[in-house]
This record gives C-alpha cells, sequence and structure tokens, in this order.
C-alpha cells in the first residue's frame, strides 16, 4: 500500500540552465531536423532569441536538472525498477530559450494503491514540477503519472 | 549541423478549421541506437530502455522505447504544425509498449477553435500508432496561434 502521508511533499528545489547542445542532442535522437532546433541561427533569423525549447524539451530538465530524482523517489517508498510511465503534461506558460535558467520544484500531488485484476497491488502517483524562471516568470507545469507495478 | 531541412511554414488561427486534420508524420523504425541516444539526450538512463538482459529479467521480452521518445514524436508533428513556442497545453497517455523495429506514425485533428487569455486558440487530440494500427500513445494540445492582419 502507498504511504499516503507522503501526498503534498515536495522535493527539494533542483536548477537547471537550458542548454542549446541539450536542446539540439534531444531532437536528433527523436529525428525532428526542424532547423530551430538545432541552430542558434536559424532561430534568430526566424524572430527568436535563442534556440527555443521543443514540446518535450522539458523532459531534460527532470532527468538532468534534478540528478536526486530518482533518491527522492526511492525515499517515499517507489521501488523505480518497476515503474511504468503513465501520462505526461506540460502547461506551456511562457516560451523557454536555451540560456535560461529554471528552477524546479516537484511536488507528490496525489498517490493512491489499487487492485489489478491479477490480485497484485499497484501505486498510481501523481508528480507536479512546476519551473520559473531566472526572471522569477513561472514558464512551465509539467504533471507526471508514474504507475509502480 | 547542417540545417538543409525547411522551416515549416507559418500557420494563422483563420488557416484553420474545427475537423481538420494535421499533416501525418510517419517515423523512421525506432532502433536500439536511437534509445541509446534517447536516453544520453534525455538521461532517463532506466536500463530497460537500453539493456535486453534487464528486458529478458522482468519478463517483457527485449528492450522498450522510452514513452517520453513516442511524446516526442507527437510533440514534433505538433511543432511542425503550429511552430515551436505556440503550445499552450500538451498531454499524452501511454497506451503500450513500443518495440524496436516498431514504424510510429503520427497524427491529429483539431477539436476546438476559440479565444482565451486575448489569444486565438485552437485545441485538439493527437495519437501515435504502430504499422499494426496498436495505439502507443494519445493525448490532446492547445495551441495559440497569430490572426492574420495583427
Amino acid at each position: 500500500m502507498f504511504d499516503q502521508s507522503k501526498i503534498g511533499q515536495s522535493f527539494p528545489p533542483f536548477t537547471y540552465q537550458v542548454e542549446r547542445s541539450k536542446i539540439h542532442e534531444l531532437n536528433l535522437a527523436i529525428g525532428d531536423e526542424n532547423p530551430l532546433y538545432h541552430s542558434k541561427e536559424a532561430a534568430q533569423a526566424a524572430g527568436y532569441p535563442d534556440v527555443p525549447a521543443s514540446p518535450t524539451t522539458p523532459t531534460t530538465f527532470q532527468f538532468w536538472g534534478n540528478a536526486d530524482f530518482v533518491k527522492h523517489l526511492v525515499a517515499i517508498g517507489v521501488n523505480v525498477m518497476r515503474i511504468i510511465h503513465g501520462e505526461e503534461e506540460y502547461e506551456y506558460l511562457a516560451p523557454i530559450y536555451a540560456g535560461d535558467v529554471l528552477t524546479g520544484v516537484t511536488t507528490l500531488v496525489d498517490g493512491k494503491s489499487r487492485q489489478s485484476k491479477d490480485g497484485s497491488s499497484m501505486d498510481i502517483l501523481t508528480l507536479e514540477t512546476r519551473y520559473t524562471n531566472q526572471s522569477g516568470q513561472e514558464v512551465l507545469k509539467a504533471r507526471q503519472v508514474l504507475i509502480v507495478r | 549541423m547542417t540545417t538543409e531541412a525547411k522551416l515549416p511554414t507559418k500557420r494563422y488561427f483563420e488557416d484553420v478549421q474545427v475537423g481538420d486534420e494535421i499533416p501525418r508524420l510517419v517515423k523512421a523504425p525506432v532502433t536500439h541506437l536511437q534509445l541509446v541516444r534517447y536516453a544520453g539526450a534525455s538521461g532517463d538512463f532506466n536500463p530497460l530502455h537500453t539493456d535486453p538482459k534487464i528486458g529478458e529479467m522482468l519478463g517483457i521480452g527485449g528492450i522498450i522505447a522510452h514513452g517520453m521518445l513516442i511524446m516526442g514524436f507527437l510533440g514534433q508533428l505538433l511543432s511542425d504544425y503550429v511552430g515551436p513556442t505556440a503550445l499552450r497545453k500538451f498531454g499524452v497517455r501511454f497506451k503500450s509498449m513500443t518495440r524496436l523495429d516498431d514504424v510510429i506514425t503520427c497524427s491529429g485533428t483539431i477539436t476546438e477553435k476559440y479565444e482565451a487569455d486575448g489569444e486565438a486558440r485552437i485545441a485538439g487530440k493527437v495519437q501515435a500508432v504502430d504499422q499494426n494500427g496498436d495505439v502507443k500513445a494519445s493525448g490532446t494540445f492547445v495551441a495559440a496561434l497569430p490572426k492574420r492582419g495583427e
């Protein structure tokens, strides 16, 4: 059974500098050749101050920015080898560009246990991470549902 | 990197109608090398995406792709359609596992047009399916588009 007393708990804040090379690398792996994600010159020619974050670039904020993310999950009792990614949702509040310095705070907003058809139990956790930039502007809300079998 | 790839054309609110289909995006087959690259790029080093032995051990039969890679494909579909800073909301639910050699096709439909927070917005649904039609991920989005003459 998931320990419901953990709901509402926030992990310590983390900071992450959005890197041009990381946006480039992520989109190479995805196979997205849009020049805006690979060249500062192309981005500026199109009127952007620098390379913009692509829609799923925030995944790099979480994994590279919060090196202790897995540790925090273990600390609230999650068996990380048994995690399945159920849902991911982003709310984009302001554009994010290479060079921005973001601060993220992740909160466990929901957690419950559910019985599967075969009688085994699984936990369903909802985490929300709110990001602000170097000007103190809120730029992104990321909501994630993790299923732990 | 060379930038021979063309910039997507700019789309205006007036160009989009409810019921419109977003031009399909057919991705190259998923490869092991791609998952290794995606692990390094994203920072998600869960070995079940890169190490076949772990996949066997967990009884899922080999490695499976990161769900976020599939969401990345859908993100490409959307950013080609509305541009990189137009999305206001984008969420997906992961429906089934993607394996090596799967060919993912992304598609989407416009479901709504409206004005909110001083912006002209469109909403729609998207999905990613494999070569057998199995749904890997499905979701929804909201984007803001410029109006002509503004």
